[in-house]
């Protein structure tokens, strides 16, 4: 077994931090605990998984898993003895977090707050719930801690007196955020209540997670704060540069809050340091970053997790600690890399069915990485519920509708029954789409088939049935779908504003006030980009561009559409106009890896090979697994004599994607250089051959 | 002390509560559910318990009687009573097809799952009462089988006595089990 490379690790997750607000702030030294923390560690982006919700990622996070393996789909869940729906508890993971492992080891171990927490978990520490920090009821009258919020019970009334009310926060807590906040007509205004709730929640997080750092011996502590989350969804519209529609005076309100946020944030981390101490390694993550610039939307899509549109693809990552680099950035990190950096610091082995790997790069030496099949199969005691309180909750639904269909269990209400229903087709939903992000179109499927087929009029499911069949090389059932879809007119989504704001509302705080306004998608544009995507497979590249640049005259601001028109244009041979759209496409996300990626072919096929080299490295940084990213950045570097380093990229393309024909030719060619590997050499070009054959042999038979 | 007669929907509650009756206990039961082909002699219960999850002070009202508290409702039980259960026990793939039976004649629909996953459900279902009622070890708790009942309705019957530490009627109890009505029912089962 490896020798451990760490004493204690502290793992902090702040809900939606983003690079992109953090940079300005360091730069102006608003956030000095970080800007130190960075100066001594590495940092990067964290790049997020789809669907970008919150409870599944954090799930994955500690459990280096995605979501299908996990069990975790979203919000809500049905509540088997209600027959309504609950938030997503602890019991639905199906797999080991990493506490559990850990208690497993014998670790003294405690996690905070953590997504899908609920009830606290009997680890080898404290557990604090999720549910732990909401003030259900006022503070002049009784404020119970919900049953099952703190492990081990006897610390319940320990930490029951650590929470913060929201009416405990004063105005000399909330002046330095909101200096003019008495200016708030708080009648019509509910924002200030919200700020308050946010504020207190994450107060008492902190307190439960200083007192465990000051009176309790750890190995390791996960904390998760969803602050920057909930003051972004709160208060994002108002931060600067003022939205289109956004009253000036509100802005002048609430526009420090967002930054305040941060700031608030760079305040406890400091806490956190001082009180962990020296030897430790700390990792800070975030799992999704938060659209603040142009890139706001202008609406919420009237659907259940709506809001999640507002999140942006990358968060962050920063650790530090012995044997970690010092003011380096690391790059190509996925939220799922997390759990085995976590294990290989600790000296255990990786779950060969955790879908992350070690972040190596992080490392001053390449860390030994031991491995084994998987944990679950580990026999002890791991602080995980008993297996029989365990119980899918969908079945345990089935199970309490069969009751009621027997007459032994009193119907729950129509709305409770609605509730449970939308929880169990989101779940569906999100558990399709996952499956979509790892490119399992034939599982995902049949379960948009499904959910077209119980839910018609819902765009969103046609949307992606469309995107499953096209996936899968179905272009004449997309097709049809597609134009079915266009028959519907201006969108009627069934989905209701209050279903919508319902399922919502477990992450979002309410909106009080109607600057950011539901509104209903617009199936348009994406009909037009996926019909497009269909006429370019066919080969029409004329009428894809027709559809694409219609889908431009109706949604200019799909990033996706514009990588679409730059490869239409780079099919059509019309380099330039594909760097223009290339180039759109960046200018509406900067850290599209695509995007670079379409750049890095462009000055390929312009033969100016550095500048391709440049974008090509580029792509891969900001999303390590791309495999044509690779396979491009071998190209240009082959081209401009750097060989060896050549020879790495193609290798890592071919790794990601052993069909690439193009990158065995590359290998087979560089390995017969002077100095190269023949028997590499005829491996590669037998496998060029080989595959070359058989796509010859399956293009003759179709 | 309270006593309930528990286990899933068509475990052979209903029969249950019908030996107690005959056996002298007091039973807490409004009747409101009418016999029918599924249970001929009628179903023992009290409407008023499907609110135990919204009411539970209302299993205050059987004290010192026996009523019936399905499984799914025993989550619900208040804490600072004193409950004695008698949990009823048949194979999954019998109650499954017994369910799917009553749910035809009643017109609602079930589950939507498969007989197979719905056994799993109910497995799951099962294990998790089990789960509960060993972290309740103040509850007493007598299991009992459902074809054990019908094969030998007096020794059962004895077991009953034990257990409510109480002197029954154990020939008028072995006698509510009629034999070719649930012989009959189980072979269809």
């Amino acid at each position: 077994m490896p020798e451990p490379l760490a004493k204690k690790v502290l793992l902090i997750g702040w809900d939606a931090a983003d690079w992109k607000l953090i940079n300005p702030l360091l730069d102006q030294g608003l956030m000095p605990t970080l800007d130190d923390f960075v100066n001594h560690g590495v940092m990067g982006n964290l790049a997020t998984l789809r669907p970008i919700l919150s409870p599944m990622l954090w799930n994955s996070i500690a459990t280096g898993k995605r979501p299908d393996k996990h069990g975790i789909l979203g919000f809500m869940e049905p509540d088997p003895q209600t027959g309504g729906v609950r938030p997503t508890t602890s019991t639905s993971r199906k797999v080991k977090a990493i506490w559990n492992i850990l208690t497993q080891r014998g670790y003294k171990t405690h996690a905070l707050g953590w997504f899908a927490g609920h009830p606290a978990e009997p680890i080898n520490g404290i557990s604090v719930s999720d549910l732990f920090p909401y003030a259900i009821g006022p503070l002049e009258k009784e404020w119970p801690l919900p049953l099952g919020a703190v492990h081990p019970e006897s610390m319940r009334e320990t930490f029951a007196e650590l929470r913060m009310h929201p009416a405990e926060v004063t105005e000399a807590a909330i002046l330095p955020w909101i200096p003019r906040a008495a200016e708030i007509d708080q009648e019509k205004d509910k924002s200030l209540q919200s700020f308050a709730k946010i504020l207190a929640e994450n107060c008492s997080i902190h307190n439960a997670a200083t007192w465990i750092l000051r009176h309790e011996p750890w190995d390791f502590m996960a904390v998760y704060y969803n602050g920057i989350d909930h003051f972004c969804h709160g208060f994002m519209h108002f931060h600067p540069p003022r939205m289109e529609g956004i009253p000036e005076e509100k802005f002048e309100i609430y526009k420090d809050v967002v930054n305040g946020a941060y700031r608030f944030h760079d305040m406890m981390l400091q806490t956190l340091l001082e009180l962990a101490g020296p030897d430790v390694t700390v990792i800070l993550v975030s799992d999704h970053g938060f659209h603040s610039d142009h890139l706001r939307p202008r609406g919420i899509p009237m659907e259940p997790a709506g809001p999640a549109v507002q999140h942006r693809q990358f968060g962050i990552v920063c650790m530090q600690g012995a044997h970690i680099k010092q003011d380096e950035r690391i790059y190509g990190a996925t939220l799922l890399d997390v759990m085995p950096t976590i294990l290989t610091l600790f000296g255990l082995p990786v779950g060969e069915d955790m879908d992350g790997r070690v972040l190596v790069q992080a490392f001053e030496e390449p860390p030994t990485i031991a491995r084994i099949p998987s944990w679950e199969n580990e026999v002890g005691n791991c602080g995980m519920h008993p297996a029989d309180l365990r119980m899918d909750p969908a079945a345990a639904q089935a199970v309490l509708q069969q009751f009621v269909a027997l007459g032994y269990i009193q119907p729950p209400s129509e709305d409770q029954a609605r509730a449970a229903e939308v929880a169990v087709r989101e779940q569906q939903y999100n558990l399709a789409r996952v499956y979509l992000d790892s490119r399992r179109y034939s599982e995902a499927l049949p379960i948009f088939e499904e959910l077209k087929k119980k839910w018609p009029d819902q765009p969103r499911f046609v949307q992606h049935l469309a995107q499953s069949y096209l996936a899968l090389g179905r272009r004449s059932e997309a097709k049809a779908l597609l134009e079915q879809l266009l028959t519907f007119g201006p969108m009627a989504p069934s989905s209701s504003r209050q279903e919508a704001e319902g399922e919502a509302s477990a992450e979002v705080p309410a909106k009080q006030d109607s600057d950011v306004s539901l509104k209903e998608p617009k199936p348009r544009p994406w009909t037009d980009l996926l019909m497009g995507i269909i006429h370019f497979e066919e080969g029409d590249m004329e009428a894809a561009l027709a559809c694409l640049l219609k889908a431009e005259q109706s949604d200019p601001h799909m990033p996706d559409l514009h990588l679409r028109i730059g490869e239409t244009y780079l099919r059509q041979k019309r380099t330039e106009d594909a760097a223009r759209a290339f180039r759109r496409a960046l200018d509406i996300d900067g850290d599209s890896a695509e995007a670079h990626l379409g750049l890095a072919v462009v000055r390929l096929r312009q033969r100016r090979n550095e500048e391709a080299a440049e974008q090509a490295l580029l792509a891969v940084g900001l999303q390590h697994f791309l495999p044509l990213g690779h396979f491009h950045l071998g190209v240009s570097l082959a081209r401009l004599g750097h060989l060896d380093r050549a020879v790495l990229a193609f290798e890592t393309s071919v790794g990601m994607l052993p069909g690439l024909l193009a990158g065995h030719r590359w290998l087979a060619a560089l390995y017969t250089q002077p100095g190269g590997d023949l028997e590499k050499a005829a491996r590669h070009r037998s496998i060029y051959l080989q595959m070359r054959h058989q796509r010859q042999a399956k293009t003759r038979a179709a | 002390m309270i006593t309930i007669v528990s286990g899933l929907p068509r475990s052979g509650t209903s029969l249950m509560m019908q030996m107690l009756a005959a056996g002298g206990i007091p039973i807490l039961s409004d009747g409101e559910r009418a016999a029918d082909a599924d249970n001929p002699r009628g179903y023992w219960e009290w409407e008023r318990i499907k609110r135990l999850p919204q009411e539970p002070d209302c299993i205050d009202e059987a004290e010192g009687k026996a009523l019936k508290v399905i499984s799914q409702l025993l989550f619900a039980l208040p804490a600072g009573r004193s409950y004695q259960i008698i949990f009823m026990e048949r194979p999954l793939s019998e109650v499954v097809t017994s369910q799917a039976e009553m749910i035809r004649r009643r017109g609602t629909s079930g589950a939507a799952l498969s007989a197979a996953a719905l056994v799993a459900g109910l497995q799951a279902h099962l294990s998790q009462v089990n789960a509960w009622l060993q972290r309740r070890p103040d509850i007493l708790l007598c299991r009992l089988e459902y074809h054990q009942v019908l094969r030998d309705p007096r020794c059962v019957s004895e077991t009953v006595q034990r257990f409510l530490q109480g002197t029954l009627d154990l020939e008028s109890m072995a006698r509510q089990v009629d034999q070719s009505l649930y012989r009959c029912r189980t072979q269809t089962a």
